[in-house]
């Protein structure tokens, strides 16, 4: 019977030609999937992402300590608020005596 | 005898499945050139005849197809090495994976800070708009003060005042008990 194997090299066996075939679509899939990742950018674009976010986290744990800090001046002013309205409740009475003197 | 054995080999060739068939529908019918193959059909398939032998056609080196089954070391070979093929693009395809999963959990975690800051932005709002509503409450008081204040500035210049016209009258009377 003739050969099947189509294009066979001088001084090779069929199983050398096989292994040759199979390792060289081995090594096109595998190029094929490392082209794929390069040409979609993702790991450049990703990497950029996560650099940016990086750096805005400082400018974020600023901003949440700046948001703490004001709801502690908040309730410091309610206290002295509350303070202050109980003084001025005296006031009428000073008013009256003032105007009794002045008269 | 020997041309039977040869027919017999070349029918081989054509298709596996009549001889072994014939071969076990003919067992008697063999022929001693056929003592090298056994009857049992599974058995011809073992022992089939190995064809690799090369041809010369025209100077160019040919094979033939080779129709002995394949070594059993071979299988496993050969799944072992696209197992191990499919691990590595998963490998290569996970990293990219991973990116998006660090991206998401990065996002994640920014938008509960957000979330814990919004809370916060929303207690400072309501808390300064009731401030806002206790100071306005609180207007007719300052204004009673500022009254307070003006009367007791009021109040100090006429304590000046007395104060002067007690001093005048001191002097007067301390001259006119010199006399």
């Amino acid at each position: 019977m003739s050969s099947s194997e189509s294009h066979p090299r001088f001084g090779q066996s069929v199983k050398g030609l096989l292994s040759d075939k199979v390792g060289s679509c081995s090594g096109d899939v595998i190029a094929l999937t490392r082209q794929v990742l390069k040409g979609s950018r993702s790991q450049e674009l990703l990497s950029q992402a996560a650099r940016n976010m990086v750096i805005q986290e400082d400018a974020i744990l600023h901003s949440e300590d700046s948001l703490r800090k004001m709801s502690i001046i908040t309730t410091h002013l309610q206290y002295q608020q509350e303070a202050i309205q109980k003084n001025v409740e005296h006031s009428k009475n000073l008013q009256d005596q003032l105007t009794h003197l002045l008269k | 005898m020997a041309a039977t054995g040869d027919d017999a080999a070349a029918m081989d060739s054509i298709s596996r499945a009549p001889t072994t068939h014939s071969a076990a529908l003919n067992p008697a019918g063999t022929s001693s050139g056929q003592g090298e193959c056994p009857v049992d059909a599974t058995e011809a398939a073992a022992c089939a005849p190995k064809r690799p032998h090369t041809n010369s056609d025209g100077g160019v080196e040919t094979a033939e197809e080779a129709v002995e089954p394949a070594e059993p070391d071979i299988n496993e070979l050969c799944t072992d090495m696209f197992e191990k093929m499919a691990i590595f693009l998963q490998g290569e395809l996970t990293g990219t994976c991973e990116d998006y999963r660090l991206l998401e959990n990065m996002n994640k975690l920014t938008s509960l800070k957000y979330m814990e800051m919004k809370d916060i932005s929303i207690n400072i709002s309501r808390n300064l708009q009731d401030l806002n509503n206790k100071y306005a409450s609180l207007q007719p008081y300052l204004d009673q003060i500022n009254q307070i204040e003006e009367q007791v500035s009021a109040l100090e210049q006429a304590a000046y005042k007395l104060d002067a016209y007690s001093k005048k009258l001191e002097a007067r009377f301390k001259k006119l008990e010199k006399r």
